[in-house]
C-alpha cells in the first residue's frame, strides 16, 4: 500500500504529493508571519478601532492628543470620523489627483516599459542592452535624491528655464504642479517596471517568435497574439506593484506637488502631525487601502488564472 | 552539545556583568541628566557642542545623556512612553526635555512644576512666558523677521499694511511657505489673521482653545487669498518649508520673505545665504515669536539633577552662549544682565515685547484651515 497520494498531472506522470505535516516547514514560515502579525496585522487592526471610533486601549494616548476626535456611540462604534473626511472640501480634491496622478503615471509607466521590452526582444543587440541596463540606473538613486533633483531641474532657476531663456522662451516653471508629481514619480517608477516586463518577455521562445514570422505574421501580430500574452503575469505585476507605489508614494509628491490638492501620501502625515487630527488622517489611509486592495485584486486574479492556464490548480 | 551550553553560560555571566557595572556607575557619585531633545540640528549642536560642556565644566558631578530625535519624528511615541511611565509609576528614561512637546506635556499635567523655590534663576524670567508653559520653563526664544534683498530693495516695508502692499506691487517678489511645513509661514499667516481680529480675540486664541474666536478668521482669510496672485509663482502656490522658503532668498527668486530669526543669521554667518539678505522686525502687528520650553517629566527619577541643570541655562553666562554661539538665540532674561557685547547684538529684540503665538490647539486648527482658505483659490 502507498504511503503517498498520488496524482495525475496533465502530462500523465504519475508524481508523488507527500502531504506529510513538516515541523521545519512551520518552524521557516513562523518569522515572517509573526512579523507580518505582529508589526502590520496588529497595527492595522488598532487603526482600524481608531478610525471607527474605539479610543480606548492602544489608541487612549493618541486620543488623548488629538483633536476633533470622533468617540463610538453604538458598540460596532461609529462612522462619524469617516463622515467628517468625506465632508472635508479638501479630501475628494486629493483623492482626485491621487487616483489620476496614478493612472496617468502607470499607463505611461507601462507603454513605456513595454516599448523598451519589445525592442529588447526582437531587434536585440548590443544597443539594446546597454539601453535596458541605463534604464535601470534611477532603481540605484535614492527616491529622495531624484526628488531633489528633478525639483531644482524645473523649478525657476533651473536647467530647462535656463536653456529656454538663452533662446528668448519662458519655459514654464513645474514645480508645485501636478505635472511634475508624474514626471518624478514615472522616472522612479520606470525601471522597475523595465526589470520586469523585459525579463518576462526574454523568457519567450524563440521558437514561436521566429515560426510566427515565417508564416507572414506582421509585427504588431506578434506583439499582440504572442508576446503580451505569453508575458501577460510580469505586466500585470509591473502594472499593479507601480500603481501601488505610486498610489501611496510620499517624497515625490511632497517636494514636487502644490500645498493644495495634495496627494493623499503627503495629506495622511499633514492630517497626523501638522493638523493633529490622527482620526482622519487614518480614515484618508482606509480610503487609499481600500483603492490599492483593488489594484490588487488584478494581481491576484492574473496569478490565478496562469495557475490554471499550466494545471496548477 | 556541552561546549555550546558553556559559550551560553559565559554569554548570560558577561552581559550580567556588563548591567551590574552599568547599574553600579549610576549609583555613584556621578548622577546622569538623561536630556531628550526633539528638534533640528542646530539645536542639537547647542546642547552638545555649546552648553554641555561649559555646565560640566563648573559642575563636573553631573554627566548629560543626549538622546535626539531630529525634527521630533518619534514625538507620538515619547509622548505615550511618558503618559505611560506617569499611569505605570515606572521610569520612562527621560528627565528633561527640549522641543516642542513639552507644551502638550504641560498641558496635559505631566511636567513637574518649577518654580523660583527650585529653580532660583527662574525669577530673571518675564513672569507671562513662565505662567504661559504651564510647567514647561522657558530658556531660549527665536521670533520670526522679514528678510529682504537689499540689492532690490532700498525701503523694506515697516508694518504689516505696507508689506501687503509692497507684495501687491511687486508681484511674484514676496512668499511665505505653507503654516503646516514651517513656523516662519505660520508665524505671517497668524499676523494677518491677527491684524482682522479685535485684541481680546487674540488674547483668547493664545490662552484657549476656542472656536467662537477662530470664526473671526474669515477676514484674513480674505486678504491671505488675495496674495495667491502676487506671490512667487503667482498661482496660490507656496514653499513647502522654511528650507525652502530660505533657498528662494537665496537663489534671488524672491526679494522679501518671513524667515526664522536664528536660521536666518546662522545662514548668513554661515555663508549658505548671500551677504545682501538683511532682515528685520515689522510692527502693527509685529510677526510672533516665542519661547522654547524645557520640561521635567513629573516621573523623571533624576528630576534634582535635571533641574540643577535647568537653572544653569537661565544664568547669563549660560544665556550668553546661547545668543553668541552658533544658534543666534534670544535669550528669555534681560539683555542688560548679559555681556554687553552680546546684548548691543540683539539690542533691537526683547523676549518680553514678542507677540505670542496661538495655543497649539488653536495653531493645529490654522493650519487645517489655511490649507483648505488660501493655496491654489
Amino acid at each position: 500500500m502507498p504511503t503517498s497520494k498520488e496524482v495525475t498531472s496533465q502530462e500523465n506522470l504519475v508524481v508523488p504529493k507527500t502531504a506529510r505535516f513538516s515541523w521545519l516547514g512551520l518552524v521557516m514560515a513562523l518569522p515572517p508571519v509573526l512579523v507580518i502579525t505582529c508589526f502590520v496585522g496588529i497595527p492595522i487592526l488598532i487603526a482600524a478601532g481608531l478610525s471607527l471610533g474605539f479610543t480606548g486601549g492602544p489608541n487612549r494616548v493618541i486620543a488623548l492628543i488629538g483633536q476633533e476626535i470622533h468617540p463610538k456611540n453604538h458598540w460596532w462604534g461609529t462612522l462619524d470620523g469617516y463622515k467628517s473626511v468625506f465632508k472635508d472640501p479638501r479630501f475628494f480634491g486629493d483623492l482626485k489627483l491621487t487616483l489620476s496622478v496614478t493612472l496617468v503615471s502607470t499607463v505611461v509607466v507601462i507603454v513605456m516599459a513595454l516599448g523598451m521590452a519589445i525592442y529588447r526582444r526582437i531587434r536585440g543587440g548590443k544597443l539594446a542592452t546597454v539601453l535596458v541596463s541605463l534604464s535601470l540606473v534611477p532603481l540605484f538613486v535614492p527616491v529622495v535624491i531624484s526628488a531633489f533633483a528633478i525639483k531644482t531641474f524645473y523649478d525657476g532657476t533651473g536647467f530647462m528655464k535656463t536653456l529656454f531663456s538663452q533662446f528668448g522662451i519662458d519655459f514654464p516653471t513645474l514645480t508645485m504642479t501636478s505635472s511634475a508629481i508624474a514626471i518624478g514619480t514615472i522616472w522612479t517608477s520606470l525601471p522597475f517596471a523595465i526589470l520586469m516586463i523585459s525579463s518576462g518577455l526574454q523568457s519567450i521562445p524563440d521558437a514561436l517568435i521566429e515560426s510566427a514570422q515565417d508564416a507572414g505574421a506582421s509585427f504588431f501580430r506578434i506583439v499582440h497574439t504572442i508576446m503580451i500574452p505569453l508575458a501577460f503575469v510580469p505586466i500585470i505585476i509591473a502594472t499593479t506593484f507601480t500603481a501601488i507605489g505610486i498610489m501611496g508614494s510620499f517624497t515625490i509628491p511632497y517636494f514636487l506637488g502644490a500645498n493644495q490638492p495634495a496627494m493623499l501620501g503627503v495629506e495622511i502625515p499633514n492630517f497626523f502631525s501638522s493638523y493633529n487630527r490622527p482620526q482622519q488622517s487614518v480614515v484618508m489611509a482606509f480610503v487609499i487601502f481600500g483603492a490599492a486592495s483593488l489594484v490588487a485584486i488584478f494581481y491576484v486574479w492574473a496569478n490565478l488564472r496562469s495557475a490554471k492556464q499550466s494545471g496548477r490548480i | 552539545m556541552k561546549f555550546k551550553f558553556y559559550k551560553i553560560a559565559a554569554l548570560v555571566a558577561s552581559v550580567a556583568l556588563i548591567a551590574s557595572g552599568s547599574m553600579y556607575q549610576a549609583s555613584a557619585a556621578t548622577q546622569t541628566i538623561r536630556l531628550y531633545i526633539s528638534a533640528d540640528t542646530n539645536i542639537q549642536d547647542l546642547w552638545v557642542k555649546t552648553l554641555i560642556p561649559e555646565f560640566n565644566k563648573t559642575n563636573p558631578d553631573y554627566k548629560v545623556d543626549v538622546t535626539f530625535d531630529r525634527n521630533g519624528a518619534n514625538d507620538a511615541q515619547t509622548l505615550a512612553k511618558i503618559l505611560a511611565s506617569k499611569g505605570t509609576g515606572r521610569d520612562s528614561g527621560i528627565d528633561l526635555i527640549d522641543g516642542g512637546i513639552v507644551t502638550t506635556l504641560g498641558k496635559a499635567g505631566l511636567l513637574y512644576r518649577s518654580n523660583t523655590g527650585s529653580t532660583p534663576n527662574l525669577k530673571d524670567v518675564p513672569y507671562a512666558l513662565v505662567k504661559n508653559g504651564s510647567g514647561g520653563i522657558p530658556y531660549r526664544a527665536s521670533t520670526v523677521l522679514l528678510a529682504y534683498n537689499s540689492k532690490n530693495v532700498k525701503n523694506p516695508p515697516k508694518t504689516l499694511a505696507d508689506v501687503l502692499a509692497w507684495a501687491k506691487a511687486n508681484p511674484g517678489k514676496f512668499t511665505y511657505n505653507a503654516p503646516a511645513g514651517g513656523g516662519s509661514g505660520r508665524s505671517f499667516v497668524q499676523t494677518v489673521l491677527d491684524s482682522a481680529l479685535p485684541k481680546t480675540d487674540v488674547k483668547t486664541l493664545q490662552t484657549v482653545a476656542s472656536k467662537e474666536a477662530q470664526a473671526g478668521w474669515s477676514k484674513g482669510w480674505e486678504i491671505l487669498r488675495s496674495l495667491n496672485k502676487v506671490t512667487y509663482g503667482q498661482n496660490g502656490t507656496y514653499p513647502t518649508n522654511n528650507a525652502a522658503t530660505l533657498d528662494l532668498l537665496a537663489k534671488g527668486l524672491v526679494d522679501l520673505a518671513p524667515v526664522w530669526s536664528d536660521q536666518i543669521a546662522s545662514a548668513i554667518k554661515a555663508g549658505t545665504m548671500p551677504k545682501d539678505i538683511k532682515y528685520y522686525g515689522i510692527t502693527t502687528p509685529a510677526l510672533t515669536g516665542g519661547p522654547a520650553y524645557l520640561g521635567i517629566p513629573s516621573a523623571s527619577k533624576n528630576r534634582d539633577a535635571a533641574r540643577v541643570l535647568v537653572n544653569w541655562v537661565l544664568t547669563p553666562a549660560a544665556q550668553n552662549l546661547i545668543v553668541s554661539g552658533s544658534l543666534n538665540g534670544i535669550p528669555v532674561i534681560a539683555p542688560a544682565k548679559l555681556d554687553p557685547t552680546v546684548a548691543a547684538s540683539i539690542s533691537s529684540l526683547d523676549i518680553a515685547s514678542l507677540r505670542a503665538p496661538y495655543l497649539a490647539v488653536n495653531d493645529f486648527d490654522m493650519k487645517a484651515a489655511w490649507a483648505i482658505e488660501v493655496p491654489g483659490k
